[in-house]
């Protein structure tokens, strides 16, 4: 489902020579101009993430504020929220109708800043939350020695949070740069005709023009790409697989207006970039008034939301087994624990064009529909239980053996009962992959199954307020669907296993 | 009873060093026996119980039972119970359901099984405790309850890996005291490992020091 694919589309995009195929996609003014861009929007968007991203993860980190461990666990609500919902909120903040580009009188439609605005939403909470996590490991033994010795704040951070910190930060802007890269959804609403990214590019060249071997060449220019920066998202994880520090900085009560001016500024960068879309889809819904609501009772609509409920219960199913499949066989091999990051590395729209182009005669079947959504969310299911493995300890299985349960009984006993929150865990982020999906189902799905996000992008390629209005409304019903599983998401676990082990390590990799 | 003849074991570290950790080792226990298997951190003690146990393979020689050959046998078919250094008792689980593990292993039913948990932990002064859950227990509570653990089904062999070491010095003396009578009631062979020498002579008939693979007796 993703290898063979893979392959296949190799085979079209390098038909000719792959030096042939670079050389061509470089003397293409339109192609070089489109691959340029969507490398600068992503370089663009690491530098801000964390230009924004680390002060105000320092901050969370170090300053205990009424509050606090709300806004940590909301920070995890931009991972759940679909990418449709997203850009749909950017326009409806800064569309020109927006909240705040109406009035402003801007118009910044067929600008670079939507798209780039887009990728900081979903983006910087993964710096913000990954600057939380590693500044949480920073040694406060080390900080209280260095100014004990004369350090400053700044030099006290400079010197050694900033060196334990680096890695963290490379990692999680390794995966900003890859999902601001492999992007579609949001480049393909947010990005108009001038800014879109290659991944837009392949789907037009599919979808609207036919070019299968230029699509297949650009999609292999993108796989070596992000291969290469996933290739050093590899390596950075497996240098910070180490086990959680026990004596970290903990964090005070803000002391003073300066410490208290530093929390108000970090969420008020927060409340910009990462609240601000989903509050102005609630706001132009509850303004719109009650007739638009109707739209929910609509046919076509309950056909989108059967389609996307049951869509997406096969596909958690389907990536539940699979992922904890992949977890358990990858306990022993290396390799097969480096092939769970495979789907998340290649872009859904790779994906659905190797698919199409493997299996022409199955290109409208339900079947590979739902394995391609499952293939692209479990790895959220193989990643969570392979963490909450290996913190299990291996004694605990050892004492139900000699307690008389065999091999299976105390996988059923034992180990299923322990890595129950992190499969609950994996499973919801994989439901919210599933319910938010958009790529692929726009390659290949028929008419009759329409989902709501396909439906959302429908109403908004069609003229009229009302359209807009019944977009809105179906984001926030999407939106709800989502933030279900949020909720299931962020239960908090009862006990570590273990302690000083975290069972269950919250940085975020999708 | 237990006859371990000719056990072998080597262990290799990921960068291809080896050590000898048990070189054509005997040892026999009896019945109501508690033999006790002194050495520092690291010469094989630990193993030697997993080997025992079935949890780790030896590289060579035998282990008899009974005068059975314990070759195939997997670890839940020996009937053995091992008591581990740091308890491993099952965070997912309470206090009754951790002792009532075991036979509910022997298939028995979980309502029987957890009123001989609740005979068990009446008799160890831990009935009040038996729907709490683990980490709200002390350390000497939490032992006992691995004890009782390890106790119920009866085992016909126990193996202690240190079952001390992790609890202050006041408490050590008691326990051990309970711990005794309450294995040498209860009738069974007992191998006991344990880096403390005067703990080992407290409660153990025999001795040995575990060095460099081999086994000393010292008394």
């Amino acid at each position: 489902m993703l290898l063979a694919p893979l392959l296949r589309l190799l085979l079209e995009g390098v038909s000719d020579s792959p030096l042939d195929m670079l050389r061509g996609l470089w003397q293409d003014d339109y192609l070089r101009w489109r691959v340029a861009w969507s490398l600068v929007q992503a370089l663009v968007t690491c530098f801000s993430a964390l230009l924004l991203g680390l002060p105000v993860a320092w901050v969370l980190a170090r300053y205990d504020f009424a509050g606090r461990t709300l806004v940590l666990r909301l920070l995890m609500l931009p991972f759940v929220v679909p990418t449709l919902v997203a850009a749909v909120g950017v326009l409806a903040l800064w569309g020109p109708r927006g909240l705040l580009g109406g009035p402003l009188g801007l118009s910044l439609e067929e600008t670079p800043w939507l798209l780039l605005y887009g990728n900081l939403f979903f983006n910087l909470c993964l710096v913000v939350r990954a600057g939380v996590d590693a500044l949480g490991q920073v040694s406060a033994s080390r900080v209280a020695a260095a100014r004990t010795l004369g350090a400053t704040p700044w030099r006290a951070f400079w010197r050694i949070e900033w060196p334990a910190l680096l890695p963290w930060m490379a990692s999680a802007l390794c995966l900003v740069f890859l999902y601001s890269f492999m992007g579609f959804g949001l480049a393909l609403i947010l990005g108009g005709q001038r800014y879109a990214t290659v991944e837009v590019e392949i789907y037009t060249l599919v979808a609207h023009e036919l070019q299968l071997a230029q699509a297949g060449a650009l999609a292999v220019a993108m796989l070596l790409l992000t291969g290469a920066v996933a290739l050093g998202y590899a390596a950075l994880e497996q240098r910070l697989s180490a086990p959680a520090r026990a004596d970290g900085v903990a964090p005070t009560r803000p002391d003073g207006l300066r410490h208290w001016c530093a929390v108000a500024a970090a969420l008020a960068v927060l409340l910009c970039f990462c609240a601000a879309p989903v509050i102005a889809i609630l706001l132009r819904v509850a303004s719109a008034g009650a007739a638009v609501w109707g739209v929910l009772l609509e046919p076509e609509t309950l056909l989108a939301l059967w389609n996307t409920l049951r869509f997406t219960l096969a596909a958690t199913l389907l990536a539940t087994a699979l992922g904890l499949m992949h977890a358990l066989a990858a306990r022993r091999s290396l390799w097969l624990r480096a092939a769970a990051l495979l789907p998340f590395l290649v872009s859904p729209v790779t994906v659905a064009l190797g698919l199409l182009l493997l299996y022409p005669q199955w290109s409208a079947s339900l079947l590979l529909l739902v394995s391609a959504y499952a293939v692209l969310a479990y790895p959220f299911v193989a990643k969570s239980i392979g963490a909450a493995l290996d913190s299990l300890p291996h004694n605990l299985l050892q004492a139900a053996r000699t307690l008389g349960a065999g091999p299976w009984r105390c996988f059923w006993r034992v180990t299923l009962p322990l890595v129950a929150p992190s499969l609950r865990r994996g499973m919801a982020f994989a439901a919210a992959t599933a319910i938010g999906e958009f790529a692929v189902t726009l390659f290949l799905s028929r008419p009759e199954w329409v989902t709501l996000t396909t439906l959302i992008y429908q109403r908004l390629g069609r003229p009229g307020d009302a359209n807009r209005d019944a977009a809105l409304a179906l984001c926030a019903l999407l939106m709800a669907l989502a933030l279900a599983a949020f909720s299931l998401i962020e239960q908090p676990v009862a006990r570590p296993l273990r302690a000083g082990a975290s069972a269950s390590r919250t940085r975020f990799h999708a | 009873m237990l006859d371990i003849q000719g056990v072998s074991k080597t262990f290799r570290d990921a960068d291809g060093a080896a050590w000898l950790l048990a070189d054509r080792l005997d040892l026999s226990v009896g019945r109501g026996q508690i033999v006790a298997v002194l050495g520092p951190s690291g010469s094989g003690k630990s193993t030697l119980l997993k080997i025992v146990a079935g949890l780790e393979p030896s590289d060579a020689g035998s282990i008899f039972f009974d005068g059975a050959d314990l070759a195939r046998v997997p670890p839940e078919q020996r009937g053995f119970a091992l008591m581990f250094q740091d308890f491993a008792l099952f965070p997912h689980l309470d206090v009754c359901d951790n002792v009532a593990f075991g036979l509910v292993e022997q298939r028995q039913s979980r309502r029987h099984a957890r009123a001989r948990a609740q005979e068990l932990l009446a008799v160890f002064g831990l009935a009040a405790h038996a729907r709490s859950r683990i980490w709200t227990l002390s350390g000497g509570e939490q032992q006992r309850v691995a004890l009782a653990r390890a106790l119920i089904t009866a085992p016909r062999l126990l193996l202690l890996d240190e079952p001390f070491s992790s609890l202050d010095a006041g408490l050590r003396t008691g326990l051990r005291e309970e711990f005794v009578q309450r294995i040498r009631a209860a009738g069974m062979a007992t191998v006991l490992v344990t880096h403390d020498e005067s703990e080992a002579r407290a409660m153990a008939q025999r001795g040995y020091r575990l060095t460099g693979g081999k086994l000393y007796s010292l008394w």
